[in-house]
C-alpha cells in the first residue's frame, strides 16, 4: 500500500474531483480550505497552470505547516505534504479541517484505510464536517459497498450545498444503470456550483452511452478549463465499466492529450490494453506511471502480471490464441482447445455472427493473476471474465478439486464473447450474465451451478430484483450473496423467455440491446409486456419450481444434520433408509456433507455397490464435481462391467479437472484403447506424461502402444524408446520395439 | 559411467547379493492416543506385516501392535534379532505412530514409557547386519536421525526436523508404494527403498496440493552418517545410492539363477548391452541427437532380442 501517513510518496498526479470540489464551491457550508488555498485550486480548475504553480508554491513558504501541506499537495510533494499535515495536526488536535484534507489527500494516494481513519477522528471533533463524511462516501464508493450513497446523503443532510456530494451520487446512479438520476444529480450539482466540471463529464457520459453527442458537454468544460482531461477519463471509466473497452481506451488517450500527467488515467489506460490483448504499449504506459511515482496496486500488481507472462506458452490457429502457462500447456491445451473450439462453433451458428479475428483465452493456475485482471470491477465472476474478444479465466489447478467446472466456466464466457459484439457492447450486465448462465446448461444440463443454499434463503425472503433493477444486483449488492443470486436470477430470466416465448426471443433482446435499448424498452418491444409484468409472472413460473424447495429447506437442513451424525457414527443402515428422503428435499445439495457420498459410503460399506453407483450417478446429475467421487464412481462402473459410463464420467473429470490425477488418465487411455478409441487414449496417455508421472517408463510404453494401434508409428516409437531409456529391460516395451522394428 | 546408471547397476547387484541374505522386518505401531488413530496405525502395521512377508523366504518379519507395542518388547525383539542376523543380513525398521521432540531429544510414542532416537539406534548398533534401514515415519521423525544415523544406516524421517509435529500422511503412502507396480520406475521387478521414497514423497506433495493446504511434512533420507539429510536422491547421484541398494518388494519374475552356459552367455551379453545403454546415455550430450538415437535403438533393440532369447 502507497502513501500511508507514515510512509508518504512522491508522484506527479492530481485528481480533479479535490479541485472542483473545493475551488469553485463558495456556496457550501461545508469545512472548507481557507482562501488562499481556494485561490491556487481556482486557478486550477480554470487551467490556469503556471499562475496555480506560483500560487502553491507561495504556500510552501507558509508559517503554517497545514498551508505548507496544501502548497505541497498542490505541487505534488506529496512526502512534504503528509509530513507538513502530520505536524499540523499535532499542533492543532482538535482541528477537523486538517483531518479532512489529510484524508482527501490519502484517498488520491490509495490509502484508503487511512483516508477512512482521518474522516472518522475528523467527525469526532466535527460531527458536522460533510466534507468528511463526502471522504467517506468516496472510499466506500471505491469498494462498491453499500454505503456511499447513504454517507453522501448524510452529508447533504448537514449541507445540502455540497455540490460534490451530487456529483459523486450522480456517479453512483450511473453505476446502477438509473442515468434519469443520475442526470438530475449532475443538474443538481451545476444548479449550486455552476463549474462543476464532474458534473458536466458525466452528463457527456450519459449521452455517450446512449449514443447521443457530447459535444455540447465537452465544449462546456473547455469553456472553463481547455485542459481538463479528467473529464474524458471519468468517461472512460464509465465505459470500461459498460465493458466498452476500445472506446473506454480511446477516451483515456484524449484525456492523457490534454493531461499528460494524469497518471491515474495513464494506469487505466494501460490496464485496458492489457484486456484488450495489446500487451506491449500496456507495459510502456504502466511503465510510465511506476517511474513517475504512480505505483498503486493496480499498476504495480499489472506489470508483475506482464513479468510473468514470459512463463505462458501461446497456441495460435486461425480462430484461438489460447495461454496456457508452461508448466501444465501439455496437459491442458488438447482439453481446451477442443472447449473452446465447440463454442465458438456452436456461437457462430446460433448467433450468426463472425468475430474480428482470433479469440484469446488466458489460463492463469495462479488465482492471485487472474485477480489482477478484474481489479475495480465489481460482481464479475470469481472464476473468469471477458473483455472483448480476450477471456481470462482461473487454471482447474489453481482451485481445490471439483471447485468449478472449467469447461462450463468457458463456455461462460465465450458466450460473453458473442453477446458483446453482438450489441456492440451495449448489452446491461444482467442479460448478458444470464445469457451466459442459460448457454452454460445449454450445452449440458450438468454444466452450470447448482442452486446454493444462499439462493434458496434469498428466494424465501424474496430477495430477487426486478428485472429492471437487476444490474444493481451485480454492481452494488446489498447483502453478501446478491452477486451470486443476481446469476442465478439472470439465469432463469433467460430460461423462462426461453421455455415461454422460445430462443427467438431471446436473441430478439440480443438485437434490442444492440441498438441500445434499456431494459424496460426492450421487454416491452420484444415481449410486448411492461417489465412489473414480466416481473410477476416469471416470479410465479420461478416459485412453482423451486417452492418444495424453499418450503423444505429447513426440514432438509435438520434431516441432513441427523444423516451426516449416523454416517459419522457409521450407522449405514440408517445412511441407507434415509438418504433418499433427504436428497428429495435438496436434490441439487451437492457441496460438503451431501447425501449423494454419504449414501455411496454406506452403500459401499454394506457390500451394495449398485446403490452405490446410483447414488454417484444422481450426485453427477445434480453437478457434483468432486473428481475423486467422479474416479469412484467410474471404478464402480467398470467393476460391474459398464465400460462406456466409466469412460463417460473419466471424461467428464477432463472437464472438471484434468491436473487431479495421473490414475483417473491412465484408467480412461486403458478402456478407450479397448474400446479402440486409440486417439482418445492417446491424448489420454499424454496427459499422464504432461503430468509428469513418476513411472515414465509405464507412461511412455502406453503412449506408445496408443500411437501404434492409431497407425502413427514415428509416435510410437519415440515413445517406446522413451520408455527403454528409462527402464531398459521393461518387457512389455522390449516386445513392442521388435515389433516396430519388425524384428 | 553415469551416477544414475550406476545406481541402477547397484540396484540389481545389490538385489542379486541381498537374493541370498536374511532380511530381518521389524514393523511397530506406536501408540495412537485416539481411536481413529489406533485403527490407523494398526491397519498400517498390517499392511507391513503382510507385505514383509510376502517377500519370501528369508523375510523375517516381527510386527508389534496395540498393547503388545512397549518399549521393553521393542527392545527384546531387538536384541534377538542381534542373536540371530549376521553381517550380511539386512535390518529394516519401520516406525508407524505419533513422534515427539523437546528441542534435544526425540521420542517415539509407544504404549508405556516412550522410546528415544538414542536408545532405538543402541539396539540396532548391536545388530550385526551391515545393511540397516530404518524408516521413521511419525510426526517429528525428523529429530530423530542424528542419533540414528551411521556409516552401514540409511535412516528415513517423514519430517524434515523435529519442530514438524503435526500427524504425519507418509506411512500411507509407503505402504502404497510397496504394492504399487508404479513404484518400479525402472521395471526390474523390484521396488528399492529410493523407488518407494520417491514415490512417496511424490504422492505426499499431490495430496497436500490436491487439499490446498500447506505442506507440514517433508521427508527426508541421511545416508552412511555422515551427510545431512536430502529431500531428493539420485538428481547428480550424489545421493541416493545406499537407498537403492535395498531392494524391498519383488514384483515377481525375478532373475532367475542358471548354469545353463548358453543361458549364462545371454544373461552376459545382456548385461554387456545394458552397460552400453548407460554409457549412450552418459555420453548423450556430447552426441548428435540423430546419432544417440540411432545407437541407442540398435542397443534396445539387440537387448530387447537376448531377452526374448532368454525368456524362451
Amino acid at each position: 500500500m502507497t502513501g500511508t501517513r507514515d510512509t508518504p510518496v512522491r508522484t506527479a498526479a492530481l485528481t480533479g474531483l479535490v479541485v472542483a470540489a473545493l475551488s469553485g464551491a463558495a456556496v457550501s457550508q461545508a469545512a472548507a480550505p481557507p482562501p488562499e488555498v481556494r485561490q491556487c485550486l481556482g486557478q486550477r480548475l480554470h487551467g490556469q497552470e503556471s499562475a496555480a504553480q506560483k500560487c502553491f508554491m507561495a504556500l510552501t513558504h507558509a508559517s503554517s505547516p497545514y498551508l505548507r501541506a496544501e502548497g505541497a499537495w498542490g505541487l505534488s510533494d506529496y512526502d512534504a505534504a503528509n509530513s507538513e499535515f502530520r505536524a499540523a495536526v499535532a499542533q492543532a488536535d482538535g482541528n477537523a479541517l486538517y483531518r479532512t484534507r489529510w484524508g482527501e489527500l490519502l484517498h488520491e494516494r490509495f490509502n484508503n484505510v487511512d483516508a477512512a481513519g482521518l474522516f472518522k477522528e475528523a467527525l469526532l471533533r466535527d460531527p458536522g464536517d460533510a466534507q468528511a463524511l463526502l471522504g467517506l462516501a468516496r472510499v466506500s464508493a471505491d469498494g462498491f459497498d453499500d454505503q456511499a450513497v447513504a454517507r453522501a446523503q448524510q452529508a447533504l443532510a448537514i449541507d445540502p450545498k455540497l455540490a460534490a456530494a451530487h456529483e459523486l451520487l450522480a456517479k453512483l446512479a450511473l453505476q446502477d444503470d438509473q442515468p434519469e438520476l443520475a442526470a438530475k444529480e449532475a443538474d443538481t450539482a451545476l444548479a449550486l456550483d455552476g463549474e462543476a466540471l464532474d458534473a458536466m463529464a458525466l452528463h457527456a457520459v450519459i449521452e455517450i452511452l446512449v449514443d447521443r453527442s457530447p459535444e455540447a458537454w465537452w465544449a462546456r468544460i473547455r469553456s472553463i478549463n481547455p485542459s481538463y482531461g479528467r473529464g474524458y477519463a471519468i468517461a472512460a471509466e464509465h465505459l470500461i465499466f459498460n465493458r466498452r473497452y476500445q472506446d473506454g481506451v480511446a477516451m483515456y488517450r484524449k484525456a492523457l492529450e490534454l493531461s499528460p500527467r494524469l497518471w491515474s488515467a495513464r494506469s487505466d489506460l494501460g490496464i485496458n490494453l492489457m484486456r484488450l490483448g495489446q500487451d506491449e504499449e500496456a507495459r510502456q504506459q504502466l511503465a510510465q506511471c511506476y517511474q513517475n511515482g504512480y505505483r498503486n496496486d493496480a499498476t504495480v500488481n499489472s506489470l508483475r502480471l506482464l513479468d510473468t507472462l514470459k512463463d505462458f506458452a501461446t497456441f495460435t490457429d486461425a480462430g484461438t490464441i489460447l495461454k496456457l502457462n508452461r508448466k501444465e500447456s501439455d496437459l491442458l491445451y488438447p482439453y481446451f482447445h477442443e472447449v473452446l473450439t465447440q463454442a465458438i462453433e456452436a456461437y457462430r451458428s446460433k448467433y450468426h455472427i463472425e468475430l474480428d479475428g482470433p479469440v484469446q483465452v488466458e489460463v492463469y493456475p495462479d488465482h492471485e493473476d487472474f485477480a489482477v485482471r478484474t481489479l475495480g470491477m465489481p460482481g464479475l465472476g470469481a472464476l473468469g471474465v471477458t473483455f472483448g474478444q480476450v477471456v481470462a479465466m482461473d487454471s482447474p489447478s489453481g482451485r481445490r478439486p471439483g471447485e468449478f467446472h472449467w469447461a462450463s466456466t468457458l463456455r461462460h464466457e465465450m458466450s460473453h464473447v458473442f453477446i458483446l459484439k453482438a450489441t456492440r457492447h451495449r448489452v446491461p450486465r444482467w442479460f448478458t450474465e444470464g445469457l451466459a448462465v442459460h448457454e452454460e446448461t445449454e450445452a449440458s444440463p450438468e454444466w452450470g451451478d447448482s442452486i446454493t443454499p444462499d439462493i434458496i434463503v434469498a428466494l424465501r425472503d424474496h430477495k430477487l430484483l426486478p428485472v429492471a433493477q437487476l444490474d444493481r444486483g451485480f454492481i452494488h449488492p446489498q447483502y453478501d450473496a446478491q452477486v451470486l443470486v443476481s446469476y442465478f436470477e439472470a439465469g432463469r430470466i433467460c430460461d423462462y423467455i426461453q421455455a415461454r416465448w422460445g430462443a427467438a426471443k431471446l436473441l430478439d433482446l440480443v438485437q434490442q440491446f444492440a441498438i441500445p435499448r434499456s431494459t424496460p424498452e426492450a421487454i416491452r418491444t420484444v415481449l410486448d409486456m411492461e417489465p412489473a409484468a414480466f416481473d410477476a409472472q416469471f416470479q410465479a413460473w420461478l416459485n412453482q419450481d423451486t417452492a418444495s424447495l424453499v418450503s423444505g429447506f429447513d426440514a432438509w437442513h435438520k434431516q441432513l444434520a441427523a444423516l451426516v451424525s449416523a454416517a459419522r457414527a457409521k450407522h449405514n443402515a440408517e445412511v441407507l433408509g434415509q438418504a433418499d428422503a433427504v436428497i428429495a428435499l435438496y436434490p441439487d445439495y451437492v457441496f460438503d456433507a451431501n447425501a449423494y457420498q454419504m449414501l455411496a459410503a454406506a452403500a459401499l460399506a454394506e457390500g451394495k455397490p449398485a446403490i452405490a453407483i446410483s447414488a454417484l450417478q444422481r450426485y453427477v446429475r445434480h453437478r457434483g464435481r468432486e473428481p475423486a467421487a467422479l474416479e469412484q464412481l467410474a471404478k464402480l462402473q467398470q467393476e460391474a462391467g459398464d465400460d462406456p459410463g466409466a469412460i463417460a464420467t473419466l471424461q467428464k473429470i477432463n472437464l472438471i479437472d484434468p491436473v487431479f490425477d495421473t490414475d483417473s488418465h491412465r484408467r480412461l487411455g486403458d478402456l478407450l484403447m479397448n474400446a479402440k478409441d486409440f486417439g482418445g487414449a492417446r491424448r489420454e496417455f499424454a496427459a499422464v506424461l504432461a503430468l509428469h508421472a513418476l513411472d515414465k517408463a509405464q507412461a511412455n510404453y502406453d503412449l506408445a502402444r496408443a500411437c501404434h494401434a492409431a497407425g502413427d508409428a514415428e509416435c510410437a516409437k519415440n515413445a517406446v524408446l522413451a520408455a527403454l531409456e528409462v527402464a531398459p529391460d521393461f518387457k512389455p516395451a522390449q516386445k513392442l520395439l521388435l515389433e516396430l522394428t519388425g524384428q | 559411467m553415469k551416477a544414475v546408471a550406476r545406481l541402477a547397476v547397484l540396484g540389481m547387484l545389490a538385489g542379486g547379493a541381498l537374493a541370498h541374505a536374511d532380511i530381518y522386518f521389524v514393523n511397530v505401531a506406536g501408540l495412537g492416543g485416539e481411536p481413529d488413530y489406533e485403527q490407523r496405525f494398526a491397519a498400517l502395521a498390517a499392511d507391513l506385516d503382510r507385505i514383509a512377508k510376502a517377500t519370501g523366504p528369508t523375510a523375517h518379519v516381527v510386527t508389534l501392535s496395540g498393547p503388545q507395542a512397549t518399549r521393553e518388547h521393542l527392545q527384546q525383539t531387538l536384541s534377538d534379532i542381534a542373536g540371530q542376523a549376521h553381517a550380511d543380513d539386512v535390518l529394516v525398521m519401520t516406525l508407524v505412530g505419533h513422534g515427539s521432540f523437546d528441542g534435544m531429544q526425540y521420542k517415539f510414542n509407544l504404549p508405556g514409557p516412550d522410546v528415544s532416537a538414542e536408545q532405538l539406534a543402541s539396539w540396532c548398533d548391536h545388530i550385526s547386519a551391515t545393511r540397516q534401514l530404518i524408516i521413521n515415519t511419525t510426526s517429528a521423525s525428523g529429530g530423530s536421525v542424528k542419533a540414528l544415523q551411521r556409516h552401514d544406516r540409511v535412516v528415513i524421517a517423514a519430517t524434515k526436523s523435529g519442530t514438524e509435529k503435526n500427524a504425519t500422511v507418509f506411512a500411507r503412502y509407503w505402504v502404497e508404494a510397496l504394492q504399487d507396480p508404479g513404484a518400479d520406475t525402472d521395471k526390474n521387478q523390484v521396488i528399492t527403498g529410493l523407488e518407494a521414497f520417491q514415490y512417496t514423497s511424490r504422492k505426499i506433495a499431490a495430496f497436500y496440493e490436491t487439499e490446498k493446504r500447506l505442506a507440514t511434512e517433508h521427508a527426508v533420507f541421511e545416508e552412511g552418517g555422515k551427510a545431512e539429510p536430502v529431500r531428493d536422491g539420485v538428481a547428480d547421484g550424489t545421493a541416493g545410492r545406499m537407498l537403492a541398494a535395498f531392494p524391498l518388494v519383488r514384483l515377481g519374475g525375478g532373475s532367475a539363477t542358471t548354469s545353463d552356459p548358453a543361458k549364462l552367455a545371454l544373461l552376459k551379453q545382456k548385461e554387456q548391452l545394458e552397460q552400453k545403454v548407460d554409457l549412450l546415455k552418459y555420453q548423450r550430450a556430447a552426441m548428435s541427437p540423430e546419432d544417440y538415437r540411432a545407437q541407442l535403438t540398435q542397443t534396445l533393440v539387440a537387448l530387447a532380442k537376448v531377452q526374448q532369447e532368454l525368456d524362451q
